[in-house]
């Protein structure tokens, strides 16, 4: 473990100070973040205690005008042992603002809070992602291995993403980073709506498209549709998201679908009570049984969660959560949280 | 259809003005106007204040031409500053600050606002960067600076947005 951490500590250190001295303003530069957070939980059931949350390394490279660099590592508490992961590194060229072509391992855009916020805690309004997007719920493919082509139609406010990839792993929580199992090539097209006359407005969806391992031998065509409302300006900040995924057997069968939602409320207070922000979350995720991927592995959730996050200054906050969750419409469980989270920015200010 | 537009852009204002934090509006030093300079060979002279608005939130990342935007941003506490988040970005610094993260995080851009930390800097290092932009107080304007015309007013002219 301890052989881990310090591998992970160097090879952040190389990674985002070796390069962060280069300030010119028109060479190549390197801007990076660390984000990383210690929470206190509380859950029904379970023994109470401190928990160390993901470390994460995130660096922007602009190796030329037009040919930029993407790069995330994590460190992850996993059953004793810390897990070095590599989350993201996507080298993109970008013709100019209507075409930008990248390939790599992205967060998949099927899912606004997965490619918005994701490992980076200290964005995020609450303690946790919903769970229709967090990492080992195999409700949507959180990465994706391939390339893509993206933009902003010109003239407008319409912003396009689309691309082919490996799709999910075996295990269906990961990707395939070293090639398609199957053959079969998923395809993601997402678009968002992002008007100037109401800066901080988004509305969008995505449709992504896949033949993953279902829970016996054969196969299943999946198909998710997904959509987003989004305002985070002013004192208000709103996130909705309805996700819907689909899965036919290819050996024949009836098409089974099942869905989640969230909706995520935070409120800015005014004046001297400007660093606080309490917030509320609904969630609900309803999985049909007879689901021939998710099935046997994901239960109905519903949870309404409420917490207030207070931002120290600098680039840190302590949020309080508590959580009131339930497991195919079981008994509910609480549980109470308090996290302190934090970024570091390396190699520029703005 | 150009009464839908009207009608959009009111509610804009409407809605923006309900949920903005900032219930003060900030001018520029001595209620002076802030000009926006851009690099002498941008082939641009005008920009609608939608146009600008996108340059500075990293939206619009490119020039006509295809030279990269290169926004050079005045540091925190010049009054100019204060102006451009207030009427630009509409945010105050700490959303600012998460603003630019959160761009970066997304890959959206690969950097944010280059920081200067002087009029004259600006003023000089927009001149020098090609597909540079930036802002100055109309008193820190030299002969040699290409002042873009925002929505078609000068900075002189009445209904300026940026004074």
């Amino acid at each position: 473990m301890q052989r881990s951490i310090a591998v992970l500590t160097c090879a952040l250190a190389l990674w985002t100070t070796g390069l962060a001295g280069q300030a010119d303003l028109t060479g190549p530069t390197v801007q990076g973040f660390i984000f990383g957070d210690v929470l206190y939980a509380s859950v029904e059931g379970t023994d109470p205690g401190f928990r160390v949350g993901q470390m994460v390394a995130h660096a922007n490279g602009t190796l030329s005008e037009h040919v930029l660099f993407f790069g995330e590592l994590s460190a992850t508490y996993r059953n004793s042992a810390y897990s070095v992961a590599m989350e993201r590194a996507i080298l993109r060229y970008e013709f100019n603002d209507a075409v930008k072509l990248s390939a790599g391992r992205y967060h998949t855009p099927i899912s606004y809070w997965n490619t918005a916020f994701h490992h980076g805690l200290w964005l995020q309004g609450s303690v946790a992602r919903p769970r229709a997007v967090t990492f080992g719920t195999p409700f949507i493919p959180v990465h994706f291995v391939g390339a893509m082509a993206e933009g902003r139609i010109p003239g407008t406010p319409v912003h396009y993403m689309g691309g082919v990839g490996n799709g999910r792993d075996s295990s269906g929580r990961g990707a395939q980073d070293g090639g398609d199992a199957n053959g079969n090539r998923a395809v993601i097209v997402s678009t968002s709506i992002r008007p100037s006359t109401l800066s901080g407005l988004r509305i969008g969806g995505g449709v992504y498209l896949d033949r993953v391992p279902d829970g016996g031998a054969g196969e299943s065509d999946e198909r998710i549709l997904s959509g987003h409302v989004v305002w985070d300006r002013g004192m208000m900040d709103v996130v909705a998201e309805y996700i819907d995924v689909a899965h036919e057997p290819t050996l024949g069968g009836t098409s089974r679908g099942s869905s989640a939602a969230y909706v995520h409320v935070g409120v800015r207070l005014p004046g001297s009570l400007r660093d606080l922000t309490p917030y509320g979350r609904w969630e609900n995720m309803e999985v049909d049984s007879a689901d021939p991927v998710f099935g046997s592995v994901l239960p109905d959730y519903d949870a309404i969660i409420g917490g207030v996050r207070y931002d120290l200054e600098g680039l840190a906050a302590l949020t309080a959560e508590y959580r009131n969750e339930k497991f195919d419409g079981g008994a509910s469980a609480n549980s109470f949280v308090m996290q302190a989270s934090f970024a570091i920015a390396v190699g520029g200010q703005s | 259809m150009k009464g839908l537009h009207v009608l959009v852009s009111r509610a804009a204002i409407v809605f923006a003005a309900l949920t903005s934090m900032a219930p003060t509006p900030v001018s520029g030093q001595d209620g002076a106007a802030v000009a926006i300079v851009v690099h002498p060979l941008t082939g641009v002279d005008n920009l609608t204040f939608a146009e600008l608005r996108s340059i500075f939130q990293g939206d619009r990342q490119f020039w006509e031409d295809g030279r990269r935007v290169t926004l050079l941003m005045r540091a925190p506490a010049a009054a100019e500053r204060e102006l451009v988040l207030d009427r630009i970005y509409r945010m105050n610094e700490v959303q600012f600050r998460e603003y630019w993260i959160g761009k970066m995080f997304r890959a959206e851009v690969a950097a944010g606002p280059k920081l200067v930390y002087s009029a004259d800097m600006a003023r000089d290092l927009v001149t020098v960067i090609p597909g540079a932009i930036t802002f100055v107080p109309v008193a820190d304007v030299s002969s040699d600076s290409k002042v873009v015309r925002i929505d078609g007013m000068l900075p002189s002219d009445e209904g300026y947005p940026l004074k």
